[in-house]
């Protein structure tokens, strides 16, 4: 090939070769026009998908007062041990060192914790330092690059163990409550949140004080570290709550149990706000907020003292003698045993056709008993034959009428029903027949009947305030709001002024020289009405005597009272169990006397 | 002074010049909107300019007869440092592709580039006069030898890309399209047995660009990330350094391979037809100047010395727009890199002295 042949070949070849280069070209370009231009609304969005996270602040939780305002649950500022999260797997081996040069624990659970904390740059491992391992901490922090000391807010309960059932607590967020949230539609309210009421008020009235959750919108880098907030809206914080509880109250009520378990309710007649809500033992609702130990889990769960028992609502009882002023009022309602009838008591009732035989609580028995005596001294004679001659169904339809056997809706979970029971009921339950000994036991409130503590209230505030419609609630106001009180829808049931006269003198009466709770009254510049009431816990066989020295203590009688005071225009109802407490008048009585005094008399306690 | 500039500017040819500066412009403001740490990268790149500069004037300044007269022993020197990098290579992920020399590394593939068409140039132009189906074949086997070798690194980019510069002055230099079709089927026929020799990782790589949304946080991540960047580049860009799939680090390398995604997100569409008109007068001004040089040998290395630019450029922009599998190469010009910049300059150079001295080795 000559050179000028080849310089002829040579062109010709490149030309082709530009061409093939242009057309080679075209495909990139193609292909980038289509990514930018066509597909340009697609990758933005996969560009912003990348680096821009919409995470939500959650708000604060509300707090809940008394109706004086003294804190029950708050939120407290701690300092937390913070792990930088690009950090976290070098975690084990923090922990020894912490360990072992300050001395600092770290919270287990952590796996969760790092999800719960999504989109911050730190995680908590230590909630709530002391200044101690605070300084300690700060002194040492170059050993510990990768930790660091953050200000976060907890749930607080001042009053420590102090209402706890009242107030409640709130725990992590688990998969129950997942669904539950799911069921309800809520989940967007709790983005952001790890924590949600478990019990008490704190349960009850989470929609109120848990708020709704603010957004951030971060710009995050390729391994999720935060570059800059975009924008950002601020969370709602949870409501604050005044519960109708006076807390003055609630703390003496507590004294006055010490050691002793059972349960105690103040419920204002006038307008059905619970005053106090007490359930002993009781529990550190703080324990809970980061998860619970299983062996501090194991001993609130003890089965002698059930600590976790909200025995006002749940502690289901029976009634004792405290059932007999409204069994009078069956009575009388029926016409039956009205005064002036009486009867000549011996110390026991003997069943007609029968030899069977129920003896009254005081040997040798109180002789002359009308309606007012044998409520004031709780003649068992007197009622055993009254019950028999009333029947269980008309019996029934006044403790009905009473909210008796049926939850009083009361504004807190975890409420029993109780039990007044029939014939129907036992054959069902039971497939036994009904016997007339368990209509006469029934009538000094053994038997079947179990009663919660504040249905024992709320029946007692019936029969101080018999207009009274409103049924018992904790909740005072919303944020400082007055709420209004929900009326109770049922038909009111009347009784006539004279039959309420003569059980309420009863009541007076027990009080007063020769009643079962004479020693209260003595001391007393108001007048009360009470009944004292003891529970057996066991069947005494026929004559069997009862000697409180020798039964081991949870064998004992429950002690039980209920009482509302000034007799004229009464303006508190207590009701109080002491479980194993032997009797009703010595044990519950000076309980309910302490907060009636206070609220009473001492009123700027 | 002046008559040394007088005399550079002889030397020179100001439009491929004017080219060459805007296209390493572009990649200087393009690095420096980024703000990963830029402070040392602009300094070293700037020093990777001025070092492929002064080569660049070495080179105008050389007879490129010399050139010619030591293109097989350039050749045969290449080959030996690639056989030394198979024994004293530096390795990185699994490749061997650098030689260590205490203060820089070199790879001897990015010299091959250039010292291969200056061996098949200086073959064709020495046997001018007797081409045949021998000495095209010869040619074929001189090219097989690097292409192996750094096959064996190993460095499938890199290998194609020596392959094609080689490939090309065949073509050019008067091989029929019988033959050139031939080759073909051979080599489509061939490819199974290429696929069963594959390393796994490369494997993969072909494998996510049919479609790497497959795996997109694995094998496909690379890929997803560039697309992500051009294509929410849009029309105009997101603004120089507004790049956010740059600067929150979701880009993988991207001061090097990954720069024309960097440059795609912040400019856009519009800023692309800009850079690709740019390459393509690079390109069109690099075939002007061969096609007016009088000697084989200087046609024949211009046309393979720009065609591999081109190939650099086009493999470069495939790879980051998602079009063939990512194989790791430098955007010519615009990379931040040592090699790659004194290279493409390099070979700018070698263009300029073969244009200078357009009749010193024409017969």
């Amino acid at each position: 090939m000559d050179n000028y042949r080849f310089k002829y070949f040579f062109k010709k070849r490149i030309q082709i070769l530009f061409v093939f280069l242009i057309i080679l070209l075209l495909i990139p370009l193609l292909k980038i026009f289509y990514l930018q231009i066509i597909q340009f609304d697609r990758f933005t969005a996969l560009s912003k998908n990348n680096s821009i996270k919409i995470i939500p602040i959650p708000p604060k939780r509300g707090v809940i007062l008394d109706r004086n305002n003294i804190i029950l649950a708050d939120n407290k500022l701690v300092h937390s041990l913070e792990i930088d999260r690009a950090s976290f797997s070098a975690l084990p081996e923090i922990q020894l060192r912490l360990k072992n040069k300050l001395n600092i624990d770290i919270d287990t659970d952590i796996a969760n914790k790092k999800i719960s904390y999504l989109y911050e740059n730190t995680v908590p491992i230590s909630f709530n330092l002391s200044d101690k391992e605070i300084a300690s901490f700060v002194a040492h922090q170059y050993l510990f690059p990768k930790l660091s000391i953050k200000q976060r807010f907890i749930r607080d309960y001042p009053q420590g163990k102090s209402s706890a059932h009242l107030i409640g607590f709130i725990n992590r967020i688990n998969d129950k409550d997942i669904n539950s949230l799911e069921k309800e539609n809520l989940t967007n309210r709790y983005l952001g949140s790890t924590h949600i009421g478990k019990s008490g008020t704190e349960k009850f009235y989470e929609n109120l004080i848990h708020g709704s959750p603010g957004f951030k919108e971060i710009e995050v880098d390729a391994k999720q570290n935060v570059i800059r907030t975009l924008q950002e809206k601020k969370s709602i914080p949870g409501k604050a709550i005044n519960l109708t509880i006076d807390y003055r109250l609630q703390k003496i009520a507590e004294k006055a149990f010490g050691e002793k378990k059972g349960a105690l309710v103040a419920i204002n007649p006038k307008n059905s706000e619970v005053l106090a809500y007490v359930s002993q033992p009781t529990f550190n609702p703080a324990l809970f907020t980061n998860g619970i130990s299983h062996e501090a889990w194991s001993n609130l769960n003890d089965k002698d003292s059930r600590a976790m028992l909200d025995r006002v609502v749940a502690g289901l009882y029976p009634p004792g003698s405290t059932l007999k002023p409204f069994v009078a009022l069956a009575a009388l309602k029926n016409n039956i045993r009205k005064p002036p009838f009486s009867i000549f008591d011996i110390g026991y009732f003997k069943m007609p056709r029968s030899s069977k035989v129920f003896r009254d609580w005081k040997r040798g028995g109180h002789g002359t008993v009308d309606m007012i005596k044998a409520i004031a001294v709780s003649c068992d004679t007197f009622f055993y034959g009254l019950g028999l001659e009333l029947g269980i169904p008309k019996l029934n339809k006044v403790l009905d009428d009473f909210n008796f056997g049926k939850k009083t809706d009361i504004d807190i979970d975890g409420e029993k029903s109780g039990l007044i029971a029939n014939k129907a009921w036992k054959k069902k339950k039971l497939n036994e027949s009904w016997y007339a000994g368990e209509t006469a036991i029934t009538a000094i409130g053994q038997g079947f009947t179990l009663v919660t503590p504040l249905q024992l209230a709320n029946a007692t505030a019936k029969l101080a305030n018999p207009s009274l419609s409103i049924k018992p609630h904790l909740l005072l106001s919303i944020d400082g709001i007055k709420q209004d009180k929900q009326e109770v829808k049922e038909k009111k049931q009347s009784y006539s002024d004279e039959n309420l006269k003569w059980v309420k003198t009863g009541m007076v009466n027990v009080t007063k020289e020769g009643g079962t709770a004479a020693f209260l009254g003595r001391k007393s510049n108001y007048q009360m009405a009470s009944k004292t009431g003891t529970a057996q816990l066991f069947g005494l066989k026929i004559d069997e005597e009862y000697n409180e020295d020798i039964l081991p203590d949870k064998l004992k009688d429950h002690a039980l009272f209920i009482t509302y005071a000034p007799a004229i225009n009464p303006e508190i109802v207590i009701a109080v169990i002491v479980e194993n407490g032997g009797h009703g008048g010595s044990v519950a009585g000076p309980i309910a006397k302490k907060v009636l005094d206070a609220y009473l008399v001492n009123k700027k306690l | 002074m002046i008559k040394v500039l007088e005399k550079y500017k002889k030397r020179i040819d100001i439009p491929l010049l004017a080219i060459t500066f805007f296209i390493i412009f572009m990649g200087l403001v393009t690095l420096s909107g980024s703000n990963l740490d830029t402070s040392n990268i602009i300094i070293n790149q700037v020093i990777n300019i001025f070092v492929g500069l002064i080569i660049f004037t070495i080179l105008i300044f050389t007879n490129p007869r010399i050139l010619f007269s030591y293109a097989p022993i350039l050749f045969l020197i290449t080959i030996f440092l690639l056989i030394l990098v198979h024994f004293f290579g530096v390795e990185s992920n699994g490749a061997k592709r650098w030689l260590a020399f205490g203060v820089f590394n070199l790879q001897p593939s990015e010299l091959m580039k250039i010292t291969l068409p200056l061996m098949i140039a200086w073959l064709y132009q020495q046997y001018q006069n007797k081409i045949s189906l021998r000495l095209h074949f010869t040619a074929i086997f001189l090219i097989c030898i690097p292409v192996y070798l750094v096959l064996l690194q190993p460095d499938l980019g890199t290998s194609i890309m020596i392959a094609l510069s080689g490939f090309l002055i065949i073509f050019l230099a008067g091989i029929s399209w019988r033959l050139i079709i031939s080759s073909m089927i051979v080599a489509i026929l061939s490819s199974p047995l290429i696929w069963i020799n594959l390393h796994t990782y490369q494997k993969n790589r072909i494998i996510n660009m049919l479609d790497p949304f497959v795996d997109p946080l694995g094998t496909g991540y690379h890929t997803i990330q560039s697309m992500i960047a051009i294509g929410s580049g849009g029309g105009f860009g997101k603004g120089w350094g507004e790049g956010s799939q740059t600067n929150l680090n979701f880009l993988p390398e991207a001061n090097t391979d990954f720069i024309f995604a960097v440059y795609s997100e912040e400019f856009g569409f519009f800023g692309v037809l800009i850079i690709f008109a740019l390459f393509l007068l690079l390109i069109f001004r690099i075939f002007i100047l061969a096609n007016n040089m009088q000697s084989t040998f200087s046609k024949l290395l211009t046309v393979s010395l720009g065609v591999s630019i081109f190939s650099a450029i086009f493999v470069n922009i495939a790879m980051i727009s998602g079009l063939v599998p990512i194989v790791g190469l430098p955007l010519p010009f615009m990379s931040y890199g040592g090699t790659s910049m004194v290279v493409s300059l390099a070979s700018i150079g070698i263009i300029m002295s073969l244009n200078n001295h357009k009749t010193l080795i024409a017969n």
